[in-house]
């Protein structure tokens, strides 16, 4: 955390729509590695900058710096034109350099390749033919590339956002949104008078599953497919019908029902209906997320006083506490190896997203704002993106798992909140 | 923690209230009108020597006292709100009144039908929030089915912090967020 060095702060590209979120990396990595991707020869006029955003998805990871386009010495479109000298010069590790060309049929015709300075060679070399609808998933699959090329992990640039917004005074105050992770392409799902809560994905990205309070104020649990904008009430019991989260089998969806009396964790199977009971305490039980193995759940408990992460095996129902730091757990998400989990902490009084290594046992805070909360893990485990306040509004903020990358996306209008990463898309 | 001194700090109002309870003002006798008309016989034009009413403005309204003011409970079936002390689900002193001044309309008008509506501050997770408020809501629910009003006219609906009254983020804005809204859905007192 000490290492962590202030960044200058980047606005992302030059045409925002108005109701997209805007993202700027406020910390990022003292050793990011530095990277030059050069504008790609005829971009001009092109209606997406592909070369632009493949640079700003690589910086918004904070894993890269990328070198502002003014200070690069040549600007090479193809491997016979990469001069490295001007490269190395300024330090630079990596060059990204390709071209655009508009093709008769309407599309683009996109070719880039990914050098090595030091060793003076071609790591990666491809070409796509998007239609022009297609520009900015060509530029985040190309970032995804690079990335993977480069560390290892699969990138999830190509992988969006789902949110709740509040705009007080508006006719429909509440909506649930999504949106691309570098907050463009913004779509509305469901507009609302009422509240809506705790968006999910099911695995295989194609339906959410969220709460709305939409028929007469009552909480009820939905499953629409994002396609056909199709959806299905599927829980709307007496009492809480809350947190719902989707199984890793696209089955069942885990939920907190309180249709006998108080909040406990259940399992509800999406086509049968069937619904199991798992816990059985007169505490509060809530908030359950599964472990990628299919058969855990981790939930938040209030049954040794305050809440506490627990982790709940749905075939014998057998519970232990996970959580023991402090006196306030609760919410948990869950890498997608497994290894750790993240859920918001209270520390004198205030709510910080904290990350246990399941293995080793540790536990740290990575956040340092006030009022932190819903916790969502990046596919790839590189980032967890978070809901917390900045003077007053809600807005998201995304920090990676070792805490050493912050981003923020600041909202325009209204709260943003409730965040909920989707899986690889 | 503060829940612990709930008891202790409506018997300091107790205390206070009948202190003051001789010097009532201006301000204080609008309040307290309807509350005179039920309980004062009205062939005796007599000076009440015990008012109902105390002088509540004297006492200075805090984050910490908020739930438990006097002045946010007028005794009667207009008084639609009920707040808590922070991580509380404990009725407040006084309230009792009323509740149990709906308890009473309730079980006058058959038809009546309540929804309670239970919230939460902002601090803390939204889910675990639906779920404390909904003990709000269930301890306004137990206290009138105590006064023997029907649970069939009773409806428990749990917001947690979805919708708050107050939008800002001091004590106080939040103090007027841990509430649970009375609202008729049928047989309106």
């Amino acid at each position: 955390m000490s290492r962590i060095a202030l960044l200058l702060v980047i606005l992302l590209s030059s045409t925002v729509a108005r109701a997209e979120l805007l993202i700027k990396v406020t910390e990022g990595r003292v050793d990011a590695v530095p990277i030059a991707v050069v504008p790609f020869a005829g971009s001009q006029g092109a209606p997406e900058d592909v070369s632009a955003i493949v640079a700003a998805d690589l910086h918004r990871s904070g894993q890269f710096k990328p070198l502002p386009a003014e200070d690069m010495l040549s600007r090479p479109s193809k491997q016979s034109e990469v001069i490295y000298r001007d490269f190395r010069v300024l330090g630079m590790e990596y060059i990204v350099a390709g071209t655009m060309k508009a093709l008769e049929s309407g599309g683009y015709e996109i070719s880039y390749a990914l050098y090595d300075v030091s060793s003076e060679v071609k790591l990666l070399e491809e070409t796509y033919r998007p239609p022009v609808s297609q520009l900015r998933d060509v530029a985040h699959a190309i970032s995804d590339r690079i990335y993977e090329q480069l560390t290892g992990i699969p990138g999830a640039f190509s992988t969006k956002i789902l949110y709740v917004t509040h705009n007080r005074g508006a006719a429909n105050p509440y909506q649930l949104q999504y949106a691309d992770a570098d907050g463009h392409r913004v779509t509305t799902i469901l507009r609302s008078k009422e509240p809506i809560m705790s968006p999910a994905w099911s695995p295989d990205g194609r339906k959410v599953t969220y709460v709305s309070f939409e028929d007469r104020g009552l909480p009820a649990i939905y499953v629409h497919e994002l396609a056909t904008t199709q959806r299905e009430k599927v829980s709307s019991f007496k009492g809480i019908n809350g947190a719902p989260d989707w199984s890793p089998d696209g089955q069942k969806l885990a939920l907190t029902l309180s249709r006998d009396g108080n909040p406990e964790i259940y399992v509800l199977d999406i086509t049968t209906k069937a619904l199991t009971r798992l816990t059985n305490h007169y505490g509060i039980d809530t908030e359950p997320r599964w472990l990628p193995d299919g058969e855990n759940l981790v939930f938040t408990s209030s049954r040794s006083g305050g809440p506490q992460i627990y982790k709940l095996n749905i075939n014998d129902k057998s519970v232990r506490r996970v959580s023991f730091q402090g006196a306030y757990n609760a919410r948990p998400d869950v890498t997608p190896d497994g290894r750790y989990l993240v859920y918001v902490h209270r520390r004198n009084g205030s709510f910080n997203v904290g990350v246990q290594d399941l293995q080793r046992g540790t536990f740290n805070i990575v956040t340092r704002t006030d009022m932190d909360e819903s916790p969502s893990v990046a596919p790839n485990g590189s980032m967890v993106i978070y809901g917390t306040q900045d003077r007053g509004t809600g807005v998201l903020e995304a920090v990676s798992i070792d805490g050493r990358v912050k981003v923020e996306l600041p909202s325009k209008e209204g709260e943003v909140r409730e965040p909920a990463w989707s899986p690889f898309l | 923690m503060r829940s612990f001194l709930n008891p202790l700090f409506a018997l300091m109002l107790a205390a206070a209230l009948a202190a003051c309870s001789s010097t009532p003002t201006e301000e204080d006798t609008s309040a307290t009108d309807t509350a005179e008309q039920t309980e004062v016989a009205p062939v005796t034009p007599v000076e009440p020597t015990a008012p109902a009413k105390p002088d509540t403005s004297s006492i200075p309204m805090t984050a910490d006292n908020f739930y438990n003011h006097p002045s946010n409970y007028d005794g009667t079936t207009n008084s639609k709100v009920i707040y808590f002390a922070f991580d509380s689900n404990t009725v407040p002193a006084a309230a009792f009144e009323t509740l149990r001044a709906h308890a009473t309309h309730l079980k006058n008008n058959a038809n009546a039908k309540v929804r309670l509506e239970g919230h939460a501050d902002e601090r803390g997770t939204r889910e675990y929030n639906v779920a404390l408020s909904e003990r709000r809501s269930k301890a306004v629910e137990k206290f009138l089915r105590v006064q023997g009003v029907s649970a069939s006219q009773i409806e428990v609906v749990s917001y947690g912090e979805e919708k708050p009254a107050a939008f800002g983020h001091s004590e106080m804005d939040w103090a007027k967020n841990r509430r649970v809204e009375l609202n008729y859905t049928a047989g309106r007192p």
